[in-house]
């Protein structure tokens, strides 16, 4: 069952162009990982699935519902019913410094969802338990580390019940130790059958975790496959290159 | 010089001096609370429209600003005094709003929007500095533009804008001692007319003690504000 889907996808930026013309089909419990070099368009195509950026043309659905089509108006009931389906984790964590890590989650869904207070606490802490959070609920953003943070803006995430989650980059900001906490957390996400679309510069992280990697580079899909093979044995010759350079 | 600060003074005639004064003080507590009041909402209305996407909008609010900014508050209040006269022909010595003389409403209007131009640029400066990353996740999270507004980026502006609000709020105080232009019977104003009827410098010495008096409470209490938003770093 496809959870989303991105078509024709095209972004410039004045003169720059950006994407050129991308198409991504993601499975529900599929995780595909996006890998390119650094202007490749990567970010700027997550930021377009989350609605951050509008592209130039191109229609993306959510779950069967369309959130974007440039020859198109989309309804505001529909618009809201394509926001709510994904959730969105960025590279700089973005939480919010002046609530606490309990109130940085149970927050939008108690004002956006309307949901009760108690029953989203509950929630809450269980699940930063299961992200070895636990007895951090009190404290604020400044008071973690980063990885803690991530993990808390994963959390955050998640209690919006997205249906698919998008990572930007989510352990560019953190050392490699503190990685590993993320990877470790996104790991367990996927093992729970989360459908995730991850643009990361981890490669073997990539391999492990993915079902799916795409290649991108200057705004196209240069590659996409298995995420194994599209690791161990590129076809595309920039594909090669780029991955040995990172192997070096 | 002893002459004109102590021995001029009797122990009862000092007293008579400090009643006076501090009527005169609560005149000036009167249009600073007033100044506040109205200034600082007003000032996030001033912001807003500066920061409009629509130009002529902006270009009015910058326009505003640069003048409020870029004339002297004592000009300003005898424009707001004399406007009405000049302007549409009405007697000055009938106006009176809500019972009270014109002269007063000049002052509370003239500071308000004054001040509101100062507020405005501090809170557009404030909003600014919040990180575009605030305003995404709260846009991928699902908040209205209001709760974005209301919930996450206005506590986070109150709190780095407290310092420099600070300032102007001390500027204020001592700035209401400009109402004297307008004869109006704040501190200043009383202390200057007992200093020349009865040719001491006393007066000035207890407005300047009260002044200050003033500003420590109120420097106190944003510090006490500041210390209370400190729970967070960011």
């Amino acid at each position: 069952m496809k959870l989303f889907s991105a078509t024709n996808i095209k972004k410039s930026f004045g003169d720059n162009t950006v994407l050129q013309d991308i198409s991504i089909d993601i499975e529900k419990g599929e995780v595909v990982s996006i890998i390119g070099p650094s202007g490749s368009g990567k970010t700027t195509f997550l930021r377009c699935a989350a609605m951050l950026e509008t592209p130039d043309s191109g229609r993306l659905v959510y779950d069967g519902v369309c959130g974007f089509d440039d020859t198109l108006q989309i309804s505001k009931s529909d618009l809201r019913t394509a926001k709510s389906k994904f959730g969105m984790v960025f590279q700089s964590f973005n939480l919010f410094p002046h609530f606490s890590v309990l109130r940085n989650l149970i927050d939008a869904p108690c004002c956006v969802q309307k949901r009760s207070k108690e029953e989203l606490a509950a929630e809450a802490l269980e699940l930063l338990g299961k992200m070895g959070l636990a007895g951090k609920e009190h404290f604020y953003p400044c008071e973690l580390s980063g990885g803690q943070q991530q993990r808390v803006a994963i959390a955050r995430a998640l209690m919006c019940s997205p249906e698919i989650l998008f990572f930007d980059e989510p352990t560019s900001a953190l050392d490699p130790e503190l990685t590993l906490e993320i990877l470790k957390v996104i790991r367990a996400l996927a093992a729970e059958h989360m459908t995730m679309v991850i643009v990361t510069h981890e490669l073997e992280f990539a391999k492990e975790v993915s079902d799916r990697i795409i290649f991108m580079a200057d705004g196209v899909i240069v590659e996409e496959g298995n995420a194994k093979k599209l690791i161990d044995e590129p076809e595309n010759e920039r594909t090669r290159a780029f991955i040995s350079g990172f192997r070096k | 010089m002893e002459y004109l600060f102590l021995s001029a003074v009797s122990g009862e005639r000092l007293v008579s001096m400090t009643g006076k004064i501090l009527e005169g003080l609560g005149v000036s507590a009167v249009i600073f609370v007033l100044t506040l009041l109205f200034a600082l909402p007003l000032g996030f209305v001033v912001a807003a429209g500066r920061m409009s996407k629509r130009r002529p909008v902006r270009w009015f609010f910058q326009l505003f600003i640069s003048v409020m900014r870029g004339t002297p508050l004592m000009l300003q209040l005898f424009i707001w005094y004399f406007c009405p006269y000049y302007l549409f022909d009405i007697s000055l010595s009938d106006l009176a709003i809500f019972g009270i003389e014109y002269r007063y409403s000049a002052v509370i209007i003239g500071f308000s929007l004054n001040y509101a131009a100062y507020f405005s640029e501090i809170y557009r400066a404030g909003i600014e500095s919040i990180p575009r990353g605030q305003y995404e996740a709260a846009q991928v999270l699902g908040y209205s533009g209001s709760q974005t507004f209301f919930r996450i980026i206005l506590p986070q502006v109150i709190k780095r804008i407290i310092p420099p609000v600070t300032n102007e709020v001390i500027t204020l105080v001592k700035d209401t001692s400009l109402a004297f232009s307008l004869s109006v019977l704040e501190m200043f104003t009383v202390a200057k007319q007992i200093a020349s009827a009865e040719t001491t410098m006393m007066p000035f010495i207890i407005a300047g003690v009260f002044y200050y008096i003033f500003n420590f409470l109120v420097a106190g209490v944003m510090s006490f504000i500041e210390k209370r938003l400190a729970y967070y770093k960011g």
